[in-house]
């Protein structure tokens, strides 16, 4: 499969301390794409890289054939994001929050209501957003980067903040966004048994080092080879991490 | 487009409100002025607008520059608040047009601001004076617009470099309450961009009022140089 997004040697240094380091991801098109890794691993840093909301230090990426930073505004007209936490305007209601961005991305006026509708925010589209749940926080920032049907989804924890109910709903909702929109999606989570519910591949993180990129299938036979557990993708995950931690990291 | 987008942005914020009750405040200046001591100015040889600009404009401007910054905080820091910036930053939105369609919003507040003080004004000068000269105090407005201009890309910078709205208002305040304390003469203190707005149009010669008009537009177009090259260090330093 011909990857979507591709990088190459991307690092990102703070004073000699390397958040991301010579990272290779290659995320095909039209996948959920689990990025796993605790925390400080490295995968929010290296969506903002892909973002252009942090410059890499060194190394560089392509998202759909084109290059950062040379093509920075055409990029973001491919990729919308949930990046850490859902950004708004407080003062605004959901769907004047989301009118905005419909204005910046030049979509049809019906963009903002089946944003609303399918992220379920309709019946509160009327309320400012400072009185918004968490959840319902939550489910706008998606609503926000589902506007207009992106072909590349870069979300960090879209579950953060919802309850049972809602974990299951927009985890079908992700799920179902490569066939529904054609859409990659490129989901961080900690909740790695959601993740192996909704993403075909997976890449994981540990001290800004990939220690594995591919599919589900092949992590558990690459695991099995290396004698890890195999029953779940938690029990996988923390024995890779484990081993990576007591080799020293890096 | 930007400035469609910033006034939908102020939203249940109460800015518009904000810039029109700071504007009838600014207007009661010289109504209550003349109404207890009209005694003081009637009479004078100078003519009315002259006599009122003088008497009123140095209050009804600090109350124009407390307007500017006040706005331009609150702009900004509904961009902050939430982090609504983080998001716009993440669009495929040049990030200067935040700032400039910022920058037109407040602008565009200020006029009818303006005109309502022009107003009160022209009250006066009719009521206490007998007539209005509304060529020369239309004249006299239009000059005081230009002249907030540096100010307001002033505070709009220091509002974006501060996320913490006390602070970028601490430092806006500082710098109006210096221009206040500046000498009035001396070329030097007078282009400084807050104390721009405290120039009178009637007190000025026709050559410094066109000095002063150069110089607000070299101090706008150097400011706004500066927010681009703030934008591109930023961008470096992320």
């Amino acid at each position: 499969m011909t990857p979507i997004i591709e990088t190459t040697e991307l690092t990102k240094s703070y004073d000699g301390f390397f958040a991301v380091s010579d990272l290779n991801l290659h995320i095909p098109q039209g996948v959920v794409y689990g990025f796993l890794g605790p925390n400080g691993a490295g995968k929010s840093t290296t969506m903002k890289m892909l973002l252009g909301l942090t410059r890499p230090t060194s190394g560089s990426f392509t998202i759909d054939g084109m290059q950062y930073p040379k093509e920075r505004l055409p990029i973001l007209k491919k990729v919308a994001s949930l990046i850490e936490a859902p950004a708004f305007y407080g003062n605004l209601t959901g769907e004047e929050n989301l009118e905005i961005i419909r204005r910046i991305l030049d979509l049809p006026r019906s963009a903002v209501s089946e944003a609303l509708e399918i992220t379920g925010l309709s019946p509160y589209k009327g309320r400012t957003v400072k009185k918004y749940s968490l959840g319902m926080k939550q489910r706008l920032g998606l609503a926000q980067a589902l506007i207009g049907k992106p072909p590349i989804l870069l979300l960090d924890e879209p579950t953060n903040g919802l309850d049972p109910a809602g974990i299951h709903e927009i985890r079908e909702l992700i799920r179902s966004l490569p066939q529904r929109y054609a859409c990659t999606v490129l989901v961080c989570s900690h909740l790695l048994a959601e993740v192996e519910r909704m993403a075909g591949w997976v890449g994981i993180l540990n001290h800004g080092r990939l220690l594995f990129e591919g599919t589900l299938e092949q992590l558990r036979e690459d695991a099995a080879a290396q004698g890890y557990p195999t029953d779940n993708l938690e029990d996988t995950f923390l024995a890779l991490i484990n081993q990576d931690n007591q080799r020293g990291g890096r | 487009m930007a400035l469609a987008l910033e006034w939908r942005k102020i939203r249940r914020t109460g800015i518009w409100p904000a810039f029109i009750g700071g504007s009838l405040l600014a207007a009661a200046v010289p109504v209550i002025n003349m109404a207890f001591r009209w005694e003081n100015y009637v009479g004078q040889e100078s003519s009315p607008l002259s006599v009122l600009l003088l008497a009123n404009w140095p209050v009804m401007a600090m109350f124009n520059l407390f307007l500017v910054l006040a706005g331009a905080c609150a702009l900004y820091h509904l961009e902050y608040a939430d982090g609504a910036i983080g998001h716009m930053r993440a669009l495929p939105l040049w990030e200067g047009g935040l700032f400039f369609g910022k920058l037109s919003l407040i602008a565009f507040l200020c006029l009818p601001a303006l005109a309502v003080e022009a107003a009160a004004v022209a009250f006066c000068s009719a009521h206490w004076f007998g007539h209005t000269d509304l060529l020369s105090l239309l004249q006299s407005f239009g000059f005081s617009f230009v002249m907030l201009l540096p100010s307001l890309l002033c505070s709009l910078l220091a509002a974006e470099i501060f996320k913490n709205i006390w602070t970028a208002l601490g430092v806006g305040v500082i710098c109006i309450f210096m221009a206040g304390m500046l000498p009035e003469k001396g070329l030097l203190f007078s282009l400084f961009p807050f104390s721009l707005p405290l120039r009178i149009w009637t007190q000025l010669s026709a050559e410094s009022a066109r000095c002063l008009l150069e110089a607000a537009a070299v101090e706008s177009g150097l400011l706004a140089a500066a927010e681009l090259l703030l934008l591109k260090i930023r961008r470096w330093f992320l």
